[in-house]
């Protein structure tokens, strides 16, 4: 019962003085933020900025160097069945030989444990989610046959399929089509309202305002967290995209460079 | 040995331990295989059976510390069997301390572990040729293979592994199709993927180590991956492929064992001095390439056959295509005579003769007297569907592609023959059903691509 009670006042997520390093080199330093529960959460920021590795090292798929980092008030390994991500779409092979509801049931897995299959209904609520996102003719076709819109939508289905209270979704907008933004932009909404937390890698700056109620903008270091409308100013997007950091920039790449025995 | 058939190939007590015994270790091995292929690291079966290779002369070296004689065979198996599991558990970790350390790529790790291995290998084996002859022989057996000296022993130990890779992929198909297909959400999910890929390894090793008593170190790499990608022509569907494959790899084994015996007892008839002797592994290895070979050719939806037959015939469509569009140009009603047509395009006149006779046959164009070919009424609407579509894409590069007017026309020549009624469709709402093309062209009407396909039904 405490525990219950801890979880329902606790933040989506909370994340304390999070470093990561790829070998020597720091990519995300010292970052601390808290976004509460029910939010639409856009992860802004330049190329190189970090944005995919943070949400890599708060799932736990790399290890952090230091830093603590909670799910609803517990540690990821307590409660993965509640957190769905999305990886980007090009992180996979979609020659693989399997089905759109195929890769959707995917989504069962973790929940299912191993050596069960999905049911009858695993199946059918696999189909619904595909139905939610426009793409219930495409179930029995193969996952090459479909566009890059189509390929995040049904990575996004499988996300679905988990029944997750948090979404970690790794630059979904990227390289597809108007049709499919809108769909997937008004089912996350949709979701928003229903008390989910939905975390987004975002590039284009114009569409913040009217797909998030909360930014996290990021360059290594966090540079702003909170509602949209106090942290996405010109003043945050000028420390994360201007010109006064390419003088760390360069100096960045040669603690880099030196660190990987390239130059003396 | 005369009446030999087919079916004595199982029942015969000389011939049934080669031939089930490789039949079973094919199966394992292609099943592997498929995992490996989807895991696009088809090479990791060439390096570790050469990685085995020095493991199997040492335990060989070892059995003959031991003193074991070249008759007991089972205890000189296990000596090289064990010996070969080591040395391929090294090469393993290796390449993965390689590539983890030292941050070697993948491709550069496998070469430098293959060949390390195999030239240790080789260094010993010159050695032991002269230390321990009558040893080395078996050695040999392990280099290239030699199913031909199976017995019933070896059908058990295979036929328990084919078994026991059979089970583990079902039990864990769920989980190996997520770990292949997408790490990183198999990670999300909290499934232990540096197990699952550790497993798949462990698979491997095994396949090879047991697979190299049939087909040898150098030609068992093939064993793993022709089946696989054999079956990969004729499915999409991953279960499908682990059960085509396992076919290919079992009908591999029985086929290269059943040739080497019949081609072997065929060349002894016709010339009993040659004493020519057709090796089994490498026969299996031949089946198998060739099936795949096979596969690659002339599998139904993806094999080069039909893709080339895909490619000619939609050549002769639009060439079909682009002769309507200019009779439909040089004035719908006026003949044109065979050179007149053979000026726009860019096909011999034999060839634009076989297209015009294929026109005829659709009733889209008709010949007069005088050799000189007319529009029909439905090819007159299928011309000007063409050069609707043609003008439609113009519009569309102009108006929302911002490409400039004088550089449209070639897309469109290609256009014209892709889009179909679908995309024409959604076109003509999102242009808001033009009526001139950029160069101030007349656009057909919509109401003919009606006419034109309630004609053609």
């Amino acid at each position: 019962m405490a525990q219950k009670e801890k979880q329902a006042n606790a933040f989506a997520l909370s994340v304390h003085q999070l470093s990561v390093n790829y070998d020597k080199t720091p990519v995300l330093w010292d970052l601390s933020f808290e976004v509460p529960k029910g939010k639409l959460v856009g992860i802004i920021g330049p190329n190189g900025a970090g944005k995919s590795t943070l949400m890599k090292a708060i799932l736990g798929l790399i290890s952090p160097l230091s830093g603590k980092v909670e799910f609803i008030g517990e540690p990821i390994a307590k409660v993965r069945q509640k957190i769905a991500y999305v990886p980007q779409k090009e992180s996979v092979d979609w020659q693989f030989p399997i089905t759109v509801q195929e890769l959707v049931i995917m989504g069962c897995y973790g929940r299912l444990g191993i050596g069960r299959r999905p049911s009858l209904l695993d199946w059918q609520a696999a189909l619904n989610y595909l139905d939610l996102l426009g793409m219930a003719a495409y179930a029995k076709r193969q996952i090459n046959e479909l566009s890059g819109g189509q390929q995040q939508r049904i990575f996004i289905a499988r996300s679905l399929m988990q029944e997750a209270d948090v979404y970690l979704m790794d630059e979904p907008f990227a390289g597809i089509d108007k049709a499919s933004e809108t769909v997937i932009i008004q089912l996350l909404k949709k979701m928003r309202d229903q008390g989910k937390t939905i975390f987004v890698v975002h590039h284009d700056l114009n569409s913040v305002k009217n797909y998030f109620d909360w930014a996290l903008i990021l360059n290594m270091r966090l540079i702003g967290c909170g509602p949209v409308e106090h942290v996405f100013q010109n003043e945050n997007l000028a420390k994360a995209y201007g010109k006064n950091y390419a003088l760390f920039d360069e100096a960045f790449k040669k603690s880099e460079q030196k660190n990987a025995g390239i130059v003396c | 040995m005369h009446n030999i058939n087919v079916f004595s190939f199982f029942t015969d007590p000389i011939l049934r331990a080669p031939t089930i015994g490789c039949m079973l270790m094919c199966l394992g091995a292609s099943l592997v295989g498929v995992l490996v292929f989807l895991k696009k690291q088809s090479l990791i079966g060439e390096v570790l059976s050469h990685a085995a290779y020095p493991g199997v002369i040492l335990g060989t070296l070892l059995a003959g510390f031991f003193s074991i004689k070249a008759s007991e065979e089972m205890q000189l198996a296990l000596f090289a069997l064990i010996g070969a599991l080591l040395t391929s558990f090294l090469g393993l970790w290796l390449i993965h301390l390689l590539q983890r350390r030292l941050k070697v790529t993948s491709d550069a790790a496998l070469c430098f572990v293959l060949s390390t291995f195999f030239g240790i290998g080789l260094t010993i084996a010159s050695e032991v040729q002269f230390t321990f002859t009558t040893l080395y022989k078996q050695v040999l057996t392990y280099l290239y293979g030699q199913a031909a000296t199976m017995t019933d022993i070896h059908i058990f130990i295979y036929g328990a592994l084919a078994l026991l890779l059979s089970l583990l992929i079902l039990f864990f198909y769920k989980e190996l199709q997520l770990t292949i297909f997408d790490a990183q959400y198999a990670k999300s999910l909290g499934l232990k993927v540096d197990v699952f890929n550790g497993l798949i390894f462990v698979l491997v090793t095994l396949a090879v180590i047991i697979g190299i008593r049939c087909v040898g170190v150098v030609l068992m790499s093939a064993m793993l991956i022709a089946p696989a990608v054999a079956a990969r022509q004729f499915t999409e569907r991953l279960l499908v492929m682990f059960f085509l494959a396992g076919c290919f790899g079992m009908f591999s084994g029985f086929l290269g064992v059943y040739s080497s015996v019949v081609l072997t007892e065929y060349f002894y008839l016709y010339s009993p001095q040659s004493q020519f002797n057709l090796p089994t592994g490498p026969m299996i290895v031949l089946v198998a390439s060739f099936l795949c070979l096979l596969s690659l050719l002339f599998a139904p939806k993806r094999g080069v056959l039909i893709r080339l037959i895909r490619m000619i015939s939609f050549r002769y469509d639009c060439i079909g295509e682009n002769v309507l569009k200019t009779l439909w140009r040089n004035g719908a009603t006026l003949p044109q005579s065979l050179s007149d047509l053979a000026r726009y395009q860019a096909s011999s006149k034999l060839y634009l003769k076989i297209v015009l006779w294929g026109l005829m046959r659709q009733k889209a164009v008709q010949k007069n007297p005088t050799g000189s070919y007319f529009l029909t009424k439905s090819g007159f609407s299928q011309a000007e569907r063409i050069v609707r579509l043609h003008r439609l894409w113009e519009v569309y590069l102009v108006e929302y592609l911002d490409v400039g007017a004088e550089r449209v026309h070639k897309s469109a020549e290609e256009m014209e023959h892709i889009l179909t009624f679908e995309l024409e469709r959604e076109l003509t709402l999102l242009l808001n059903d033009p009526q001139k093309d950029p160069h101030h062209q007349p656009i057909p009407p919509m109401r003919s691509l009606y006419v034109s396909s309630s004609d053609a039904s």
